[in-house]
C-alpha cells in the first residue's frame, strides 16, 4: 500500500512538470492549429542551457528558469515570426513535418557543438530526498512541483485576466471572428509560441537535475507531450494540466505495477484508447 | 512519342541497373545501391499509403521492425532460410496492418499521424522488452547465412554483396511495378479519391475502412520485404534501428523530399538522401572541403567537422525538409515540373 501511495505521490509532482509541458503544446495548437513537433526539442534547449548556466557560471538550476524561460520565448517568437507562420495555412501533414524538420535541426546542432555525450547536472540536493511518514520523496522533484504550480498559476491568471491573455483566448477560439475584433492575430501567434517555447524550456531546466541530458532527449518528451494534450483535450489549457498530472500518475503507479521498462507502453495504450473513445479528449470540444 | 521515350529510359536504367555489378567491383559502390534500393523500397511502399490514399503514416518502422524481427529470428533461432522468412515477415507484417489500421483508421489528421507514432512506439518498446524471443537491446546478431541452393546447384552462398544488390533491385522493381499497376487500376481511383475527399469517397460508395486498409497492407508487405533484406544484409537489428520513430520520419521524408504521390518521387527522394548522408557519415564532405582549400586539416575548423559532422548526417535531413516543405511543397520533382512548364509557356 506505502508502495502505491510513494508511486502515486511522485506521479503527481512529475505531473506537475508534464503539464508545463502539456500546457505549452495545447497553447500553440490552440492559437495556430500547428502541432509542434519541436516542443520536445525545444525543452531540450531549456535543458542545455541550464546545464551550462550551472557548468559555466554555477547558476543553481532553479534559478535559472530567470534566464532560460526569456530567452526560449525570444527563440520562440522568432521560429514562428521567420518560418512557422509561413506554414499556417499549408496542409496539416506539412506542418508536421517542417517542425519535426525542425526539431532534427535543433538536435543535431547541439550534437554537433556539444557531442552526443549523457550530461549529469547534479547539484547538492540531486539524490536528497524527504521522508514524510515512511514515504521518501525526492526533493528536487518537490522543488520544481512547487515551482510549477507557481507558474501554472501565473499562466491562467495572465490568460484569464490580462488584456493579451484574453486576446490569446479568443483568438484559439475563432481566428477570423478575432481578427474582425481587431485583434492581431499575427502578433497573437508570435506571443502564443513564444509562450509555448518558453514553458517547454521551463520545464526541461526544472527536470534536468534529475534527469540525463542528451540531444535526442527531446523525442521522448515530444511523445509525452502529445498524450498529454491528446488526453485533456487539444487546446485546452485545463485539460492539459489535468492529463499532465495523469500521465504522471498512470507512468509511475504503471512503472510499480509492470516493471519500469513497460510504463510507456502504459501510456501509448492509454493514449490510444482516449484517441478511440472519446478523441475529443477530457475537457476538449468535439471536433467539427 | 514521349510514351516511347519514357519506355526506352526504363529499360536503359534497369539494363544498367542489372550489368552495373559486373563492372563496378567497388564494394562502397555496390553497399550504396544497396541502401539506395532499400530507400526506394520503403518510399514507394509509404508512398502508396501516404502519397496515394492521403493517409500520413510516421510509424511506418512498426512494419519494417516486424519484417527484420520475423525473418532474423527465424534464421538465427529455427534455422528457417531467410528466403522463406521474408514470406513469413510479410504474412506477419500484413497481420500486424490489419490490425493497426482497424484502429488507426477511423482516426482522421494529425489525429492519425499521432496515433500511428504510438502504435510503433509501442512496438518498439514491446521489442526492447520482450528479451526472451527478441533479444531486447542487444539485438540480433547472425552469425551464417546458409547458402541457397537448387537442387544440388549452388545458386549463392551470400559472401558478397552482388546477391543482396539483385534482391535488391528485383523487390524495388516489384514495388515500382506495384505502385505504376495500382495506379492505373480502379483501386488507384479509390485510393485517390479518398485522399481527395474521403466524405463525397464514401457518399459515391467506396468504402473508406476497407481501401484504407488495403493500402496499408500493400505498403505493409514491401516495408516488411526491405526490413527483412536490411536485416539479413546488415547482419544486425536492434530495436533502436529497425523500430526506431527516426526511421519512421526519414520513411516519410524520402517521399516528401522527392514528391509525394508520383511513382518517381520516392527514387529521386532515396537518390538525393542516401548518397548524400552517406557523404557525411564517411567524412567525404570534409575531405573535400579540406582538398579544396576552404579549411585547412590542421585548423580548428578542420579538426572540428572531421571529428564531428560524420555524427550529424541527420542535420541534412532536418535542413532538407524544412528548405522542401517552404519552398517546394510538391518536392523536387514537382518543383522541376513546374519550372520546366514555366519555361515552356515563356
Amino acid at each position: 500500500m506505502s508502495i502505491l501511495i510513494q508511486a502515486l505521490i511522485s506521479g503527481i509532482l512529475i505531473g506537475g512538470v508534464y503539464a508545463l509541458i502539456g500546457i505549452g503544446l495545447t497553447i500553440i495548437f490552440g492559437v495556430m492549429r500547428v502541432i509542434n513537433f519541436a516542443h520536445g526539442d525545444l525543452l531540450m534547449l531549456g535543458m542545455y542551457a541550464t546545464y551550462y548556466l550551472f557548468a559555466a557560471a554555477h547558476v543553481d538550476p532553479f534559478l535559472s528558469i530567470v534566464i532560460t524561460t526569456p530567452l526560449m520565448f525570444l527563440c520562440g517568437a522568432f521560429l514562428q515570426k521567420t518560418i512557422i507562420n509561413r506554414v499556417l495555412d499549408a496542409l496539416p501533414q506539412n506542418q508536421i513535418l517542417l517542425t519535426i524538420g525542425l526539431g532534427l535541426i535543433m538536435s543535431n546542432t547541439i550534437m554537433l557543438a556539444f557531442t552526443s555525450d549523457y550530461k549529469i547536472l547534479s547539484t547538492k540536493y540531486s539524490s536528497s530526498s524527504m521522508h514524510v511518514g515512511g514515504i521518501s520523496i525526492s526533493s528536487p522533484l518537490v522543488i520544481s512541483f512547487a515551482i510549477t504550480a507557481a507558474i501554472t498559476a501565473a499562466l491562467y491568471w495572465f490568460l484569464l485576466k490580462t488584456d493579451t491573455g484574453q486576446a490569446i483566448r479568443a483568438t484559439a477560439q475563432d481566428r477570423e471572428a478575432a481578427r474582425l475584433m481587431g485583434i492581431n492575430v499575427k502578433r497573437m501567434s508570435i506571443i502564443a509560441f513564444g509562450l509555448g517555447s518558453s514553458l517547454a524550456a521551463t520545464a526541461g531546466a526544472l527536470i534536468s537535475p534529475t534527469y540525463y541530458i542528451f540531444p535526442q532527449v527531446g523525442s521522448v518528451f515530444t511523445l509525452k507531450a502529445f498524450v498529454i494534450t491528446v488526453l485533456g483535450g487539444m487546446g485546452s489549457v485545463v485539460g492539459a494540466t489535468l492529463g499532465g498530472v495523469l500521465i504522471g500518475i498512470a507512468e509511475s503507479v504503471g512503472g510499480v505495477y509492470f516493471g519500469s521498462g513497460w510504463k510507456e507502453v502504459v501510456v501509448f495504450v492509454l493514449f490510444l484508447l482516449v484517441l478511440l473513445f472519446k478523441p475529443s479528449g477530457l475537457l476538449g470540444k468535439s471536433r467539427t | 512519342m514521349a510514351r516511347y521515350v519514357r519506355i526506352a529510359l526504363i529499360t536503359l536504367a534497369l539494363g544498367g541497373l542489372i550489368v552495373l555489378p559486373l563492372y563496378v567491383e567497388s564494394t562502397y559502390v555496390l553497399h550504396m545501391m544497396i541502401l539506395i534500393f532499400i530507400n526506394v523500397i520503403v518510399g514507394s511502399s509509404w508512398n502508396i499509403l501516404g502519397g496515394f490514399t492521403g493517409q500520413y503514416s510516421v510509424g511506418h518502422a512498426a512494419y519494417f521492425g516486424v519484417g527484420a524481427y520475423t525473418t532474423m529470428i527465424l534464421m538465427q533461432f529455427k534455422h528457417v532460410a531467410p528466403w522463406w522468412g521474408v514470406w513469413a515477415g510479410t504474412g506477419v507484417a500484413v497481420v500486424t496492418a490489419l490490425i493497426i489500421g482497424s484502429i488507426c483508421f477511423r482516426l482522421r489528421g494529425p489525429y492519425f499521424v499521432l496515433a500511428s507514432i504510438a502504435v510503433a512506439e509501442i512496438f518498439r518498446v514491446s521489442a526492447l522488452n520482450l528479451k526472451n524471443i527478441t533479444n531486447g537491446a542487444e539485438g540480433i546478431l547472425v552469425t551464417e547465412v546458409p547458402p541457397l541452393t537448387v537442387g544440388k546447384t549452388l545458386i549463392t552462398d551470400w559472401a558478397s554483396k552482388v546477391p543482396f544488390y539483385f534482391t535488391g533491385l528485383i523487390f524495388m522493381v516489384m514495388i515500382i511495378v506495384v505502385t505504376a499497376l495500382v495506379r492505373r487500376s480502379k483501386l488507384g481511383y479509390y485510393f485517390q479519391a479518398i485522399r481527395e475527399d474521403q466524405d463525397a469517397a464514401h457518399s459515391l460508395g467506396i468504402n473508406p475502412t476497407i481501401y484504407k486498409n488495403t493500402a496499408l497492407a500493400i505498403s505493409a508487405v514491401f516495408t516488411s520485404l526491405a526490413g527483412s533484406l536490411y536485416g539479413v544484409y546488415v547482419g544486425f537489428i536492434d530495436p533502436s534501428t529497425v523500430l526506431a520513430l527516426d526511421l519512421s520520419v526519414q520513411i516519410v521524408m524520402i517521399c516528401i523530399i522527392g514528391g509525394i504521390g508520383t511513382i518517381v518521387g520516392p527514387v529521386v527522394g532515396a537518390a538525393l538522401l542516401v548518397p548524400l548522408s552517406e557523404a557525411l557519415r564517411s567524412n567525404a564532405i570534409t575531405d573535400a572541403l579540406i582538398k579544396a582549400g576552404v579549411v585547412s586539416a590542421e585548423s580548428k575548423v578542420g579538426a572540428f567537422l572531421k571529428e564531428n559532422l560524420a555524427h550529424a548526417h541527420v542535420l541534412i535531413y532536418g535542413i532538407l525538409v524544412v528548405i522542401v516543405i517552404l519552398f517546394m511543397p510538391d518536392g523536387v520533382i514537382g518543383f522541376f515540373r513546374k519550372f520546366g512548364a514555366r519555361r515552356r509557356t515563356a
